[in-house]
């Protein structure tokens, strides 16, 4: 390996590492908002709100991950005439795809909590949202984790599907450098320890969580 | 203090309970008794409506408090409730399970409530065990600990649904002490049980339910050792067989 391979793949790749990270982080952030809204009214008897979120959510895990980007970035915009930037419908799409399988966490996890729990709260004079907040959501967070963190994994690592809209994040700037090049084992090599790196970080985060919040 | 009129409860075609009248008065101690599907756990929870009843009415205070204008809040946080399984909060330590209510309805600042708390625990006897979580505690230490918090609303009334039907024989009497403790300081209570000792020793009146009905009611004395009614007679000698305390069997046959 010489020095210019250095020289030219360490920026291209940081530069991916940090829209790469952007839109992970972003996108996760969305997601969280859209999957604790979506499993919330799953599990309530809201009919009409029930009915939209199960649609948003059969859409997302009834087509791939990769045909949501397409979709969103060459349809929607014809639709609306307006122009989107790739980053901006990675994010869209890692919120959207993430939030629909988050839904499903939580809302298990808010069914899981004992309604016992909740009786007991009610019968002391709690109003709703003191319940779920100060009674509910402790356990069901504690239940959630696992398949968030899950869920967290598979998105940072769905980004590198956003490659196929143009968006410059890691796997896209380690293919352009290993076209130009031809160096595609050190290339794929540095990419892939990426990923390990960073995954093998939120794994971590994931077991401290655990001990810290989980007894 | 409690009037109950008519009150009816049906879960879809079956009827649970048809045209309950029960007054409670203050400082009083009824015990409800009958075989399992009777009706009564529901009737209690019928009271704090964490079943809506059906029809009929509830007065507390003057006011309906089955009417859509009533805030059923204010109700709960004057009448307590302690359940068969306990169901206190897993994440939170005893002291934070007694202290949660009072300071979330705003009945009490933070240092209060916990001044209550400690007051309470020693009532019940578990001052040791304030910081731990009701995990660690045996099911006669968690009813307890359920007991300490809902008084910790201090409430003009306490309902009792089989507090005592989860616990291992031999915690059960830790439980009864600090229910007739209650009693004896003129708590007015409301209890569904199968203790036929401590509704004969502490009760001022017994109600025998049955197929939603109220079958009979009277001072423990007319109802347990002296039932009109055939069910009553029936059901206290089917049960009391199965008891161990055989003071009331032979009478019961």
């Amino acid at each position: 390996m010489d020095a210019e391979f250095y020289q030219t793949i360490i920026p291209m790749l940081l530069s991916g590492i940090r829209i790469t990270f952007f839109i992970a982080v972003t996108g996760i952030l969305i997601g969280i908002v859209i999957g604790s809204l979506c499993g919330y009214i799953l599990q309530t008897e809201i009919k009409p709100l029930k009915a939209v979120a199960e649609v948003y959510i059969w859409i997302i895990r009834a087509t791939p991950l990769m045909v949501q980007a397409l979709y969103v970035y060459f349809v929607i915009p014809k639709w609306l005439g307006v122009d989107l930037p790739a980053n901006t419908v990675g994010i869209i799409v890692i919120a959207l795809n993430s939030g629909a399988f988050m839904s499903e966490i939580v809302k298990g996890a808010l069914q899981s909590v004992d309604p016992g729990q909740k009786e007991a709260a009610a019968s002391l004079g709690l109003n709703g949202a003191q319940i779920l907040f100060h009674v509910v959501i402790p356990p069901a967070f504690k239940i959630a984790m696992p398949g968030l963190f899950n869920q967290f994994i598979i998105s940072v690592k769905d980004t590198a599907l956003l490659s196929v809209i143009t968006v410059n994040e890691v796997t896209h700037q380690a293919q352009n450098y290993a076209a130009l090049s031809f160096q595609t084992i050190p290339t794929y090599t540095v990419l892939a320890l990426f990923y390990l790196v960073v995954i093998s970080v939120l794994i971590v985060l994931q077991k401290w969580v655990e001990k810290r919040f989980c007894c | 203090m409690i009037n109950i009129c008519h009150m009816k409860k049906n879960f879809g075609e079956l009827e649970v309970l048809r045209d309950i009248n029960v007054h409670i008065h203050p400082g009083e101690v009824v015990c409800i008794i009958g075989p399992s599907g009777s009706g009564k756990s529901t009737f209690l929870r019928c009271i704090n409506q964490l079943e809506k009843p059906s029809g009929g009415e509830i007065l507390y205070k003057g006011e309906n408090i089955l009417d859509k204008s009533y805030d059923i809040r204010k109700f709960r946080e004057e009448v307590g409730m302690v359940f068969q399984r306990f169901n206190l909060f897993p994440l939170l330590t005893v002291r934070e399970n007694v202290c949660l209510a009072p300071v979330l309805t705003g009945h009490k600042s933070k240092a209060e409530a916990v001044t209550i708390a400690e007051e309470l625990l020693k009532k019940v006897g578990l001052s040791e065990k304030a910081d731990v979580y009701p995990a660690t505690l045996s099911g006669g230490q968690q009813q307890r600990v359920a007991i300490a918090r809902a008084l910790a609303m201090e409430p003009q009334a306490l309902l009792f649904d089989e507090p005592t039907s989860a616990l291992d024989p031999e915690l059960v009497g830790d439980v009864l002490e600090v229910m007739k403790e209650l009693a004896k300081e003129g708590m007015t209570m409301v209890v569904v049980t199968h203790e036929m000792s401590f509704a004969h020793e502490v009760a001022d009146r017994v109600i025998f339910m049955a197929d939603g009905y109220i079958v009979e009611s009277g001072t423990p004395d007319q109802v347990l050792e002296h039932p009109g009614e055939e069910r009553t007679r029936t059901f206290l000698a089917r049960f009391l067989t199965t008891d161990k305390t055989e003071k009331y069997a032979g009478l019961a046959r």
